[in-house]
């Protein structure tokens, strides 16, 4: 889909959290990120890192210079659940 | 000759559920794409912070009363709906089987950032939202099925949207 949009004139971007379908598919521009499916912009109520995630992807459509670009976000899927945990213990309280 | 259905040592080291490609095409031979070659990049016309975006989605993600995708069909639901970017969460509902949801349940940005879009398009970041996103369903036996249909049809509706840019997110 992201090959239709691209001949259109429409570039496009994409996070994956499965670097080998990316491998394969071959999309115009990607970010990895080690999340789990499903979660590709991290976990709830985890408003700044969806963000980051965004910016990420945002950024990567200003600088890619080569079609199959595949960028490797420095994030952690435990970090990021930690971090959602704690959001949510304080939003609690 | 390099065997494709391996992946990459990259993959193999960080990604969560490792060895997916080969494990779904394994077991639902030629379900996977795979592509030898790449397109030619888009070239961004103007800054993001003037550009038309769209988000789209693999998630199933749909406005509630539209009719359900049909994620139990045997080769899959090669249509797609759209969902208008102003949208309240609640408002939408998932139809999708093939993705962990316990985090989209509670939050649908994990899996569709609608709010967050809304946010970078309050700050100026991007320039405008699409009047809508479009979503599909990732469960698809066919890739070049899908190829032929869905990703044309989605595609010629962007353009005529005049959408400058597409996010696209495989759930």
């Amino acid at each position: 889909m992201q090959r239709a949009a691209e001949r259109r004139g429409i570039a496009t971007v994409s996070p994956s959290v499965a670097r080998d379908v990316t491998e394969h598919a071959k999309p115009p521009r990607a970010v990895f990120l080690p999340f789990m499916m499903g979660h590709l912009f991290g976990v709830p109520f985890h408003t700044e890192l969806q963000r980051h995630i965004l910016m990420e992807m945002i950024s990567l459509l200003e600088t890619a210079e080569e079609s199959g670009t595949i960028r490797d976000l420095d994030l952690s899927w435990a970090k990021a659940r930690k971090e959602g945990k704690e959001i949510e213990r304080r939003a609690s309280q | 000759m390099t065997d494709m259905s391996k992946p990459s040592a990259a993959s193999s080291e960080k990604q969560l559920r490792p060895g997916l490609w080969a494990t779904v095409n394994e077991r639902y031979p030629g379900s996977m794409i795979h592509k030898d070659d790449v397109v030619p990049l888009a070239q961004l016309k103007k800054p993001i912070s003037e550009c038309r975006v769209a988000f789209l989605s693999t998630s199933g993600v749909q406005p509630k009363g539209t009719l359900p995708f049909d994620t139990v069909h045997p080769v899959g639901d090669y249509s797609f709906r759209r969902v208008p970017s102003d949208a309240d969460v609640d408002d939408l509902e998932i139809h999708q089987l093939k993705y962990p949801t316990f985090g989209a349940d509670r939050d649908l940005n994990v899996i569709f950032p609608i709010e967050r879009l809304r946010e970078l398009r309050d700050e100026g970041v991007i320039g405008e939202l699409n009047a809508n996103h479009y979503t599909f369903i990732g469960y698809n036996m066919d890739p070049v099925e899908l190829e032929l249909t869905l990703a044309e049809q989605v595609a010629e509706a962007l353009a005529h949207d005049e959408v400058d840019v597409a996010l696209a997110a495989p759930a």
